[in-house]
């Protein structure tokens, strides 16, 4: 397990692709920092509805900052979770909320590939994020 | 050879473009096929020269209408051997025909009776027999089928003197087998059930006879064969469409209409309540006269080489499950162990390539094989054994993205 990336490495990583191709590796390559979540944290309550593959999030707060962990049955789902994930984790609530995190995405490659479907899993991802 | 998907292709237009700059492989024909001119030219000439509501009002453009509509009918009876015209029973779809036998038969069922169906149906012949059962508290029960579409042991005790109606899929849409659909309707008859086929994956590519498979109800959507969307059959013996309640009322299937009853019309007009899909009958029509003027076993000859192709490519690479058959499938239905359908699906759809990942509306089935969902490269007679190659081709390069951990 590689450490977990900070937004800019994340950046970085995900600006310099070129081809959807290059964007898939980069995902795989964010996916192996996400540490995976035990099959007792994968409730029904955790899970998030309205994505293609299975998602759990799990919200914790400590001294007034969020902490996220999170897993998914897709590797690419993984890939942008770790993405999405680095953008807000150890914020207080409050900064989190004032955030346009959708947009921040869109300056991450990550609208260009999703299909449809698949953003809007990922619109539930950062709406359960900014709760 | 007589057939040539290449030049037959060329009535497709959609299928001449590119897709994020790689060749369009269009290969989800089994959850809707793409129309050749015929059927699109049909469509607008309906609008362009006569289009007008059939059955009513005697003038000029609604006599064209309602003479080419009952042409329409005509010719989908042909298509499947019907014996008359009236035992061709507009709906939407197979999804609308199933429905409207799953109500139009409530009153016939009491508590206790019961619903068998198989375990390779899709959802749309599956869950309109469960709301049925809930309704009358009759019980739906599962026949078992193997992956393979033959019988478990001891099927018989399946079918019992309670059993009131066998419904069954001709081909799975999910895993592309073919169940033994004459045994399971024979067997069905000894209990007097009424026995309902899903026909919607087999039209495309089977002759379809009516008579010969002696089923009670027969049921298809146009679009998946290379007619429109919104249009579909249901076929009836005459004595089985006789028993059904109509499910939806109001014009059209009224003879005589009084404050204090009504009078409904005859076959086929009592089940057609409203002005129907006049466009998409002719078009269905249309598809039909397409797929006549084909050489239809060549057709279907070409769509399994196709499929057999990528079976047989991809058996040889190992570490990919593949679960529908080898042989005479038009479809490949497979998985590959720790890399999700999605995935493969995005990989895919970025070169080109139009698959279709998940549990194909047959989570039962799903459950049955121990997977969430597979990957699905269904295959229709405009495909090419290059789209074949280029399916094995991405599919490998994505297998080696996603597989590295």
């Amino acid at each position: 397990m590689t450490d977990f990336p900070t937004p800019h490495t994340v950046k970085q990583q995900l600006q310099a692709c070129r081809s959807k191709e290059e964007t898939f590796k980069a995902l795989v390559t964010l996916s192996k920092a996400l540490p995976r979540l035990s099959g007792e944290e994968k409730t029904e309550d955790n899970k998030i509805k309205g994505c293609e593959s299975a998602v759990w999030l799990i919200v914790e707060e400590d001294a007034g900052r969020r902490y996220f962990r999170a897993d998914s049955d897709a590797k690419l789902m993984r890939g942008v979770l770790v993405a999405v994930i680095s953008l807000v984790t150890g914020k207080t609530q409050q900064a989190i909320q004032e955030k346009d995190l959708k947009a921040e995405l869109a300056e991450l490659n990550l609208s260009s590939y999703l299909t449809s479907s698949r953003s809007n899993g990922v619109l539930a991802i950062l709406q359960a994020l900014q709760a | 050879m007589a057939f040539d998907s290449y030049t037959l292709r060329n009535q497709f237009p959609i299928l001449q473009q590119t897709a994020y700059g790689y060749p369009l492989a269009y290969l989800d024909n089994a959850a809707t096929t793409q129309k050749p001119l015929f059927v699109l030219d049909a469509i607008q000439d309906y609008y362009r020269s006569f289009n007008a509501n059939v059955h009513r009002g005697a003038h000029f453009l609604s006599d064209r209408a309602t003479n080419h509509f009952e042409q329409a009918r005509e010719r989908l009876a042909h298509f499947i051997n019907a014996p008359k015209n009236s035992h061709v029973i507009w709906s939407k779809g197979a999804t609308e025909a199933i429905n409207m036998v799953a109500y139009g038969l409530e009153h016939l069922l009491q508590k206790d009776d019961e619903i068998l169906i198989t375990s390779l149906e899709h959802h749309a012949n599956l869950v309109p027999w469960q709301q049925l059962a809930f309704r009358t508290g009759a019980r739906l029960r599962v026949l078992p089928l193997t992956s393979n579409g033959e019988w478990e042991n001891e099927y018989q005790k399946y079918f019992t003197d309670r059993t009131r109606i066998f419904a069954a899929t001709q081909v799975s849409n999910a895993i592309g087998v073919s169940t033994p659909l004459k045994t399971m309707i024979a067997e069905a008859q000894k209990y007097h059930a009424f026995t309902l086929v899903d026909g919607a994956q087999a039209v495309a590519h089977y002759p379809v006879d009516v008579q010969d498979i002696d089923c009670d109800f027969y049921v298809f959507s146009g679009h998946k064969m290379y007619g429109p969307t919104g249009i579909g059959v249901l076929y009836g013996k005459s004595q089985a469409l006789e028993v059904l309640i109509p499910y939806q009322t109001g014009g059209e299937m009224v003879r005589h209409v009084a404050y204090q009853a009504t009078e409904f019309n005859l076959l086929p007009y009592r089940l057609e309540a409203g002005t129907p899909h006049i466009e998409g009958a002719i078009g269905l029509a249309a598809a039909c006269e397409f797929l006549t003027q084909q050489d239809r076993p060549a057709l279907l000859a070409w769509e399994q080489k196709l499929a057999n192709h990528v079976y047989t490519r991809l058996i040889k690479e190992g570490g990919i499950e593949l679960y529908s058959p080898e042989k005479n499938t038009t479809l490949v239905s497979l998985s590959v162990p720790n890399i999700h359908t999605i995935d493969l699906n995005a990989y895919l759809d970025s070169k080109g390539v139009a698959v279709r990942a998940g549990s194909h509306c047959a989570h039962p089935l799903m459950a049955q094989l121990g997977v969430s969902g597979t990957l699905r490269a269904s295959f229709a007679c405009y495909n090419t054994l290059e789209e074949a190659d280029q399916f094995c081709d991405v599919l490998l390069e994505a297998i080696e993205i996603l597989g590295d951990d």
